[in-house]
Protein backbone atom coordinates (compact mmCIF):
# COMPACT_ATOMS: atom_id res chain seq x y z
CA UNK A 1 0.00 0.00 0.00
CA UNK A 2 1.45 2.97 -1.12
CA UNK A 3 0.64 6.27 0.93
CA UNK A 4 -1.83 8.29 -0.28
CA UNK A 5 -1.92 12.36 -1.62
CA UNK A 6 -2.42 14.52 1.34
CA UNK A 7 0.00 12.13 3.84
CA UNK A 8 2.85 12.54 1.10
CA UNK A 9 2.16 16.17 0.37
CA UNK A 10 2.77 16.22 4.31
CA UNK A 11 6.16 14.34 4.04
CA UNK A 12 7.43 16.38 1.50
CA UNK A 13 6.75 19.54 3.38
CA UNK A 14 8.58 18.22 6.22
CA UNK A 15 11.07 16.94 4.51
CA UNK A 16 11.67 20.34 2.71
CA UNK A 17 12.28 21.58 5.99
CA UNK A 18 14.58 19.20 6.78
CA UNK A 19 13.25 16.04 8.64
CA UNK A 20 15.96 13.42 7.98
CA UNK A 21 13.44 10.59 9.77
CA UNK A 22 10.30 11.61 7.88
CA UNK A 23 12.39 12.20 4.54
CA UNK A 24 13.53 8.22 4.67
CA UNK A 25 9.53 7.57 5.11
CA UNK A 26 9.16 9.43 1.89
CA UNK A 27 12.01 8.37 0.00
CA UNK A 28 10.68 4.40 1.16
CA UNK A 29 7.27 5.42 -0.54
CA UNK A 30 8.58 7.21 -3.45
CA UNK A 31 10.97 3.76 -3.80
CA UNK A 32 7.54 1.64 -4.10
CA UNK A 33 5.47 3.99 -5.91
CA UNK A 34 8.32 4.24 -8.73
CA UNK A 35 9.00 0.74 -8.93
CA UNK A 36 4.96 -0.03 -10.02
CA UNK A 37 5.03 3.48 -12.32
CA UNK A 38 7.84 1.86 -14.01
CA UNK A 39 7.39 -2.12 -14.25
CA UNK A 40 6.04 -2.63 -17.16
CA UNK A 41 7.69 -0.19 -19.62
CA UNK A 42 11.76 -0.59 -18.42
CA UNK A 43 13.54 -4.04 -19.05
CA UNK A 44 13.65 -5.57 -15.16
CA UNK A 45 17.11 -5.77 -15.30
CA UNK A 46 17.21 -2.08 -15.75
CA UNK A 47 14.69 -1.17 -13.41
CA UNK A 48 16.53 -0.67 -10.12
CA UNK A 49 19.11 2.08 -11.84
CA UNK A 50 16.23 4.18 -13.31
CA UNK A 51 14.85 4.11 -9.93
CA UNK A 52 17.89 5.26 -8.13
CA UNK A 53 18.06 7.52 -11.08
CA UNK A 54 14.44 9.47 -10.20
CA UNK A 55 15.19 9.00 -6.38
CA UNK A 56 18.65 11.10 -7.24
CA UNK A 57 16.59 13.60 -9.00
CA UNK A 58 13.86 13.98 -6.45
CA UNK A 59 16.40 14.64 -3.81
CA UNK A 60 18.35 17.41 -5.57
CA UNK A 61 15.55 18.90 -7.21
CA UNK A 62 13.21 19.11 -3.90
CA UNK A 63 12.81 22.51 -3.50
CA UNK A 64 10.55 21.97 -7.07
CA UNK A 65 7.75 20.97 -5.97
CA UNK A 66 5.41 23.86 -4.38
CA UNK A 67 3.55 22.82 -1.30
CA UNK A 68 0.54 24.67 -2.79
CA UNK A 69 0.50 21.62 -5.36
CA UNK A 70 -0.19 18.38 -5.50
CA UNK A 71 2.77 15.67 -5.05
CA UNK A 72 2.08 12.61 -7.40
CA UNK A 73 1.76 14.77 -10.51
CA UNK A 74 5.45 16.46 -9.38
CA UNK A 75 7.00 12.88 -9.03
CA UNK A 76 5.38 11.75 -12.76
CA UNK A 77 6.91 14.30 -14.53
CA UNK A 78 10.31 13.92 -12.95
CA UNK A 79 9.71 10.33 -13.62
CA UNK A 80 8.61 10.54 -16.86
CA UNK A 81 11.45 13.20 -17.88
CA UNK A 82 13.84 10.79 -16.17
CA UNK A 83 12.05 7.83 -18.01
CA UNK A 84 12.66 9.47 -21.74
CA UNK A 85 16.66 9.72 -20.91
CA UNK A 86 16.54 6.20 -19.83
CA UNK A 87 14.68 5.29 -23.10
CA UNK A 88 17.16 7.27 -25.43
CA UNK A 89 20.52 5.34 -23.41
CA UNK A 90 19.72 1.80 -23.38
CA UNK A 91 21.45 -0.24 -24.97
CA UNK A 92 20.38 -3.95 -25.64
CA UNK A 93 21.19 -6.26 -23.18
CA UNK A 94 20.24 -9.95 -23.83
CA UNK A 95 18.54 -11.13 -20.66
CA UNK A 96 15.97 -8.37 -20.37
CA UNK A 97 13.10 -9.71 -21.00
CA UNK A 98 10.14 -8.16 -19.87
CA UNK A 99 8.50 -10.79 -17.66
CA UNK A 100 4.90 -10.18 -16.43
CA UNK A 101 5.02 -8.27 -13.25
CA UNK A 102 1.94 -6.69 -12.96
CA UNK A 103 0.53 -6.45 -9.17
CA UNK A 104 -3.18 -5.74 -8.48
CA UNK A 105 -3.74 -1.93 -8.32
CA UNK A 106 -4.56 -1.55 -4.81
CA UNK A 107 -5.51 2.06 -3.55
CA UNK A 108 -7.69 4.81 -4.84
CA UNK A 109 -4.97 6.44 -6.24
CA UNK A 110 -5.37 4.03 -8.72
CA UNK A 111 -7.23 6.66 -10.95
CA UNK A 112 -4.68 9.08 -10.46
CA UNK A 113 -1.91 6.85 -10.97
CA UNK A 114 -3.93 5.65 -14.58
CA UNK A 115 -3.84 9.13 -15.55
CA UNK A 116 -0.42 9.53 -15.16
CA UNK A 117 0.89 6.32 -16.29
CA UNK A 118 3.59 6.00 -19.17
CA UNK A 119 0.77 3.98 -21.30
CA UNK A 120 -0.71 7.50 -21.13
CA UNK A 121 2.10 8.97 -23.27
CA UNK A 122 2.40 5.76 -25.96
CA UNK A 123 -1.20 6.89 -26.78
CA UNK A 124 -0.21 9.82 -28.59
CA UNK A 125 2.36 8.26 -30.47
CA UNK A 126 1.35 6.46 -33.80
CA UNK A 127 1.32 3.12 -33.70
CA UNK A 128 4.28 2.30 -36.02
CA UNK A 129 6.66 4.93 -33.68
CA UNK A 130 5.21 2.54 -30.34
CA UNK A 131 5.91 -0.39 -31.42
CA UNK A 132 9.56 0.04 -32.86
CA UNK A 133 10.26 2.05 -29.25
CA UNK A 134 8.88 -1.06 -27.60
CA UNK A 135 11.07 -3.98 -29.28
CA UNK A 136 14.32 -1.61 -29.49
CA UNK A 137 14.36 0.48 -26.60
CA UNK A 138 12.30 -1.69 -23.77
CA UNK A 139 12.64 -5.00 -24.46
CA UNK A 140 15.93 -5.04 -26.36
CA UNK A 141 15.76 -5.97 -29.85
CA UNK A 142 18.36 -4.44 -32.31
CA UNK A 143 17.19 -2.44 -35.05
CA UNK A 144 17.59 -5.22 -37.78
CA UNK A 145 15.58 -8.08 -35.17
CA UNK A 146 12.88 -5.26 -34.95
CA UNK A 147 12.76 -4.27 -39.05
CA UNK A 148 12.04 -8.05 -39.58
CA UNK A 149 9.55 -8.23 -36.56
CA UNK A 150 7.72 -5.10 -38.01
CA UNK A 151 8.42 -5.06 -41.30
CA UNK A 152 9.54 -1.90 -41.35
CA UNK A 153 12.93 -1.50 -43.03
CA UNK A 154 15.55 -0.26 -40.77
CA UNK A 155 16.13 3.08 -41.33
CA UNK A 156 12.37 3.44 -40.96
CA UNK A 157 12.74 1.77 -37.29
CA UNK A 158 15.46 4.15 -36.43
CA UNK A 159 13.43 7.22 -37.88
CA UNK A 160 10.36 5.93 -35.75
CA UNK A 161 12.77 5.74 -32.75
CA UNK A 162 13.82 9.11 -33.04
CA UNK A 163 10.49 11.11 -33.80
CA UNK A 164 8.72 8.78 -31.20
CA UNK A 165 11.08 9.58 -28.44
CA UNK A 166 11.15 13.17 -29.07
CA UNK A 167 7.29 13.48 -29.44
CA UNK A 168 7.43 11.81 -25.52
CA UNK A 169 9.62 14.53 -24.41
CA UNK A 170 7.09 16.82 -25.65
CA UNK A 171 4.50 15.38 -23.54
CA UNK A 172 5.89 14.74 -20.45
CA UNK A 173 3.78 17.12 -18.56
CA UNK A 174 0.33 16.21 -20.71
CA UNK A 175 -1.86 14.09 -19.05
CA UNK A 176 -3.96 12.56 -21.39
CA UNK B 1 11.80 -7.65 -7.44
CA UNK B 2 15.21 -6.29 -6.77
CA UNK B 3 15.06 -3.10 -3.94
CA UNK B 4 17.18 -0.05 -4.29
CA UNK B 5 19.36 -0.16 -1.71
CA UNK B 6 18.94 1.02 1.19
CA UNK B 7 21.89 2.82 1.42
CA UNK B 8 20.64 5.36 -1.03
CA UNK B 9 17.99 6.38 1.26
CA UNK B 10 19.87 6.70 3.91
CA UNK B 11 22.69 8.71 2.24
CA UNK B 12 20.40 10.69 0.43
CA UNK B 13 18.68 11.49 3.96
CA UNK B 14 22.14 12.02 5.50
CA UNK B 15 22.70 15.38 3.03
CA UNK B 16 19.24 16.17 3.31
CA UNK B 17 19.55 20.16 4.22
CA UNK B 18 16.25 22.19 4.40
CA UNK B 19 15.22 24.19 1.11
CA UNK B 20 13.51 27.13 0.42
CA UNK B 21 10.30 25.43 -2.46
CA UNK B 22 10.03 27.45 -5.44
CA UNK B 23 7.35 30.06 -5.25
CA UNK B 24 5.53 31.05 -8.54
CA UNK B 25 5.06 34.64 -6.82
CA UNK B 26 8.75 35.19 -6.46
CA UNK B 27 9.21 34.13 -9.96
CA UNK B 28 6.57 36.64 -10.66
CA UNK B 29 8.19 39.42 -8.95
CA UNK B 30 11.30 38.88 -10.59
CA UNK B 31 9.99 38.66 -13.96
CA UNK B 32 8.48 42.18 -12.81
CA UNK B 33 10.74 43.41 -11.42
CA UNK B 34 13.22 42.44 -14.98
CA UNK B 35 10.18 44.10 -17.07
CA UNK B 36 10.60 47.67 -14.69
CA UNK B 37 14.47 47.26 -15.49
CA UNK B 38 14.02 46.80 -19.13
CA UNK B 39 11.65 50.14 -19.30
CA UNK B 40 13.99 51.77 -17.18
CA UNK B 41 16.92 50.62 -19.41
CA UNK B 42 15.00 52.04 -22.15
CA UNK B 43 14.31 55.51 -20.87
CA UNK B 44 18.05 55.58 -20.05
CA UNK B 45 19.66 54.95 -23.37
CA UNK B 46 16.83 55.86 -25.94
CA UNK B 47 14.17 58.10 -23.96
CA UNK B 48 10.87 56.93 -23.66
CA UNK B 49 8.31 58.66 -26.20
CA UNK B 50 6.40 61.34 -24.18
CA UNK B 51 3.95 61.71 -26.82
CA UNK B 52 2.15 58.83 -25.21
CA UNK B 53 1.23 60.72 -22.06
CA UNK B 54 0.52 63.97 -24.33
CA UNK B 55 -2.46 62.09 -26.73
CA UNK B 56 -0.15 61.80 -29.58
CA UNK B 57 0.00 58.10 -29.94
CA UNK B 58 -2.27 56.19 -31.97
CA UNK B 59 -4.99 53.69 -31.45
CA UNK B 60 -3.00 51.11 -32.62
CA UNK B 61 0.15 51.84 -30.69
CA UNK B 62 -1.71 50.50 -27.22
CA UNK B 63 -3.34 47.94 -28.84
CA UNK B 64 0.24 46.62 -30.45
CA UNK B 65 2.10 47.59 -27.31
CA UNK B 66 -0.46 46.15 -24.86
CA UNK B 67 -0.66 42.67 -26.88
CA UNK B 68 3.40 42.49 -26.45
CA UNK B 69 3.02 42.99 -22.95
CA UNK B 70 0.34 40.32 -22.38
CA UNK B 71 1.91 38.24 -24.51
CA UNK B 72 5.20 38.34 -22.79
CA UNK B 73 2.91 38.21 -19.22
CA UNK B 74 1.71 34.91 -20.57
CA UNK B 75 4.27 33.68 -21.86
CA UNK B 76 6.51 34.39 -18.58
CA UNK B 77 4.14 32.76 -16.13
CA UNK B 78 4.39 29.41 -18.46
CA UNK B 79 7.75 29.30 -18.39
CA UNK B 80 7.61 30.57 -14.26
CA UNK B 81 5.01 27.53 -13.88
CA UNK B 82 7.71 24.84 -16.34
CA UNK B 83 10.09 25.51 -13.36
CA UNK B 84 7.70 23.29 -11.08
CA UNK B 85 6.71 20.42 -13.14
CA UNK B 86 3.89 18.31 -12.87
CA UNK B 87 2.06 15.84 -14.76
CA UNK B 88 -1.51 17.79 -16.31
CA UNK B 89 0.63 21.28 -16.83
CA UNK B 90 -0.82 23.21 -19.70
CA UNK B 91 0.45 26.50 -21.13
CA UNK B 92 -2.67 26.79 -23.76
CA UNK B 93 -3.07 30.96 -22.13
CA UNK B 94 0.78 31.22 -23.34
CA UNK B 95 -0.28 29.42 -26.55
CA UNK B 96 -3.02 31.22 -27.69
CA UNK B 97 -1.50 34.62 -26.63
CA UNK B 98 1.27 34.04 -29.09
CA UNK B 99 -0.79 33.36 -31.95
CA UNK B 100 -2.70 36.19 -31.22
CA UNK B 101 -0.39 38.08 -31.67
CA UNK B 102 -0.12 37.40 -35.40
CA UNK B 103 -3.03 39.31 -35.78
CA UNK B 104 -0.73 42.49 -36.02
CA UNK B 105 1.16 41.56 -39.29
CA UNK B 106 -2.30 40.05 -40.49
CA UNK B 107 -3.98 43.09 -40.03
CA UNK B 108 -0.68 44.83 -41.99
CA UNK B 109 -0.65 42.46 -44.61
CA UNK B 110 -5.01 43.16 -45.26
CA UNK B 111 -5.03 46.43 -45.01
CA UNK B 112 -1.85 47.60 -47.37
CA UNK B 113 -1.58 44.28 -49.32
CA UNK B 114 1.36 42.06 -50.03
CA UNK B 115 3.12 44.73 -52.51
CA UNK B 116 1.71 48.27 -50.22
CA UNK B 117 3.23 45.87 -47.49
CA UNK B 118 7.16 45.20 -48.55
CA UNK B 119 6.68 48.99 -50.11
CA UNK B 120 6.24 50.05 -46.53
CA UNK B 121 8.45 48.30 -44.94
CA UNK B 122 11.70 48.97 -47.21
CA UNK B 123 11.37 52.57 -46.71
CA UNK B 124 10.86 52.56 -42.72
CA UNK B 125 14.29 53.98 -41.85
CA UNK B 126 13.98 52.96 -38.35
CA UNK B 127 12.07 49.60 -38.57
CA UNK B 128 15.78 47.39 -38.61
CA UNK B 129 16.61 49.57 -35.09
CA UNK B 130 13.47 48.61 -33.51
CA UNK B 131 13.71 45.00 -34.36
CA UNK B 132 17.36 44.57 -33.24
CA UNK B 133 16.44 46.94 -29.90
CA UNK B 134 13.54 45.27 -29.19
CA UNK B 135 15.57 42.26 -29.40
CA UNK B 136 18.59 43.17 -27.19
CA UNK B 137 16.14 44.43 -24.46
CA UNK B 138 14.37 41.23 -24.36
CA UNK B 139 17.88 39.94 -23.00
CA UNK B 140 17.12 41.05 -19.47
CA UNK B 141 14.07 38.82 -19.45
CA UNK B 142 15.61 36.03 -20.89
CA UNK B 143 18.20 36.40 -18.56
CA UNK B 144 15.99 35.96 -15.59
CA UNK B 145 13.80 33.28 -17.19
CA UNK B 146 16.98 31.05 -17.70
CA UNK B 147 18.35 31.63 -14.59
CA UNK B 148 14.67 30.23 -12.73
CA UNK B 149 14.53 27.35 -15.17
CA UNK B 150 17.96 26.45 -14.33
CA UNK B 151 16.79 26.82 -10.47
CA UNK B 152 13.97 24.51 -11.48
CA UNK B 153 13.41 21.47 -12.84
CA UNK B 154 12.03 21.45 -16.26
CA UNK B 155 10.83 18.81 -18.05
CA UNK B 156 9.69 20.12 -21.54
CA UNK B 157 13.10 21.74 -22.39
CA UNK B 158 12.16 22.86 -25.99
CA UNK B 159 8.76 24.39 -24.54
CA UNK B 160 10.78 26.15 -22.05
CA UNK B 161 12.59 27.31 -24.61
CA UNK B 162 10.41 28.50 -26.86
CA UNK B 163 8.49 30.59 -24.61
CA UNK B 164 11.39 32.24 -22.77
CA UNK B 165 12.19 33.61 -26.37
CA UNK B 166 8.23 34.36 -26.73
CA UNK B 167 8.80 36.19 -23.51
CA UNK B 168 11.68 37.82 -23.86
CA UNK B 169 10.93 39.09 -27.08
CA UNK B 170 7.72 40.15 -26.57
CA UNK B 171 8.68 42.49 -23.08
CA UNK B 172 11.77 43.97 -24.98
CA UNK B 173 9.68 44.96 -27.79
CA UNK B 174 6.95 46.34 -25.06
CA UNK B 175 9.82 48.12 -23.61
CA UNK B 176 11.77 49.46 -26.50
CA UNK B 177 8.19 50.07 -28.22
CA UNK B 178 7.85 53.01 -25.34
CA UNK B 179 10.61 55.04 -26.91
CA UNK B 180 9.40 54.45 -30.58
CA UNK B 181 7.34 57.28 -32.14
CA UNK B 182 5.85 55.19 -35.11
CA UNK B 183 2.98 54.17 -34.56
CA UNK B 184 1.57 53.20 -37.89
CA UNK B 185 -0.07 49.37 -38.35
CA UNK B 186 2.79 48.43 -40.44
CA UNK B 187 5.43 49.41 -38.55
CA UNK B 188 4.31 48.38 -35.23
CA UNK B 189 2.76 44.84 -36.71
CA UNK B 190 6.48 44.23 -38.78
CA UNK B 191 8.85 45.63 -36.81
CA UNK B 192 7.81 45.40 -32.91
CA UNK B 193 6.47 41.74 -33.76
CA UNK B 194 9.53 40.33 -35.23
CA UNK B 195 11.64 39.99 -32.19
CA UNK B 196 9.04 38.17 -30.46
CA UNK B 197 9.30 35.29 -33.95
CA UNK B 198 13.40 35.70 -33.57
CA UNK B 199 14.04 35.33 -30.20
CA UNK B 200 11.19 32.10 -29.65
CA UNK B 201 13.64 30.42 -32.30
CA UNK B 202 16.65 31.65 -30.48
CA UNK B 203 15.29 30.20 -27.39
CA UNK B 204 14.13 27.30 -28.72
CA UNK B 205 17.53 26.07 -29.94
CA UNK B 206 19.71 27.75 -27.16
CA UNK B 207 17.89 27.74 -23.81
CA UNK B 208 17.59 23.83 -23.56
CA UNK B 209 21.56 23.05 -23.54
CA UNK B 210 21.30 25.61 -20.53
CA UNK B 211 18.57 24.49 -18.51
CA UNK B 212 19.19 20.62 -18.88
CA UNK B 213 19.44 19.08 -15.82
Amino acid sequence: MIADEATMAQMMAASQKGDRAIYRALLSEVQLWLERYFRKRVAPAQLDDLVQEVMMAVHTKRATWDPTRAFYPWLAAIARYRWIDHLRKVYRSAEDELGDHDAPEDSEEEAVMARMSLERLFVHLPDKQAEVIELVKIEGLTISEASAKTGQSESLVKVNIHRGLKKLSALVEKAE
Amino acid sequence: MNRVPNSLIDDLAGDLAPVKPIRLTHGIALVALSAVATVVLVELLDGLWHGIVSGQASGVFFIANGMLGMVGAAAALAVLRMASPRVGNTHDGARWSSAMLALLPLTALLMLGAGGLVSALSHDAYGLDCFLAGAAFGLVTATTLVLWLRRGAPVSLNAAGTYTGIAAGAIGSFAYGLACPIDTIDHLGMWHIAPVGLMALVGRFAIPPLVRW
